[in-house]
């Protein structure tokens, strides 16, 4: 079927756009959310075309690698977050305890 | 191929073609509006309608097998899960960003929002009332 395959194909180089599209987002973001945020976009892209390429090359087993795809990027995302938050949270305590620390010193 | 053949594919295209649109409205949001918790409004859409639209136009391609129910259990997996990775960003966002006051309002308590939304609820409600009585 030639019209599938130029359909797929078509379909294939406008999400790949999408993606650099996706990536700029990423590397400009100023905060670290929207980084996180940018790769998950970039996350649902890749599925997309993961499930046309196990359409367009007749491989069922791919839609498995996409499922499995999805639960990685749910829980990179998640567990980054998780992340972050406890960094923040750590810098602010050694912050407050530097200050608290100082009138300690001297005297 | 056939005629029932040529439905099917343009169906399934059409379904594919409006998931393009929506990853490009998704993406036209991202870069327009210009502070995280707008950003993830727009980024939500594509996670759920974008990528449910693409799987259902693929699913309408592959006919009835294995693999159809398989992209569905996808569709079904982005549905629980995206909602709870926007909440945990906007949670990362709230708790590390100390300008937070700069870009929304934000209330201490709940239910002082509440409270103001009521009020401005009632007001409305009575001006209506009067407009439709004069």
């Amino acid at each position: 079927m030639e019209i599938y395959h130029t359909l797929y194909i078509t379909l294939l180089i406008i999400l790949s756009f999408m993606l650099l599209i996706c990536l700029i987002r990423a590397v400009k973001g100023p905060r670290i959310a929207d980084r996180l945020m940018a790769v998950n976009m970039m996350g649902t892209m890749v599925m997309v075309m993961i499930s046309i390429l196990a359409l367009m090359l007749k491989e069922g087993y791919l839609v498995d690698i996409c499922l499995i795809y999805a639960m990685i990027s749910f829980l990179a995302v998640v567990v980054l977050s998780k992340v972050y938050i406890g960094i923040y949270e750590e810098r602010q305590h050694h912050l407050e305890a530097a200050k608290g620390g100082e009138p300690d010193e001297r005297s | 191929m056939s005629a029932v053949e040529w439905i099917r594919f343009l169906i399934g295209s059409l379904f594919l073609l409006t998931g393009m649109v929506i990853f490009f409205t998704e993406l036209f949001g991202v870069f327009h509006f210009n502070f995280v918790l707008n950003r993830m409004h727009a980024a939500a859409m594509g996670d759920t309608l974008g990528i449910s639209s693409c799987l259902i136009g693929l699913m309408i391609f592959s006919g009835v097998n294995f693999t159809t129910l398989k992209l569905f259990f996808i569709i079904v997996f982005l549905w629980f899960s995206s909602p709870v990775s926007s909440h945990v960003l906007s949670r990362l966002e709230v708790a590390t960003n100390p300008k937070l006051s700069e870009h929304c309002e934000i209330y201490e308590d709940v239910a002082v929002l509440e409270q103001e939304l009521a009020a401005k609820k009632d007001t409305e409600f009575t001006t209506e009332k009067e407009a439709y009585k004069s």
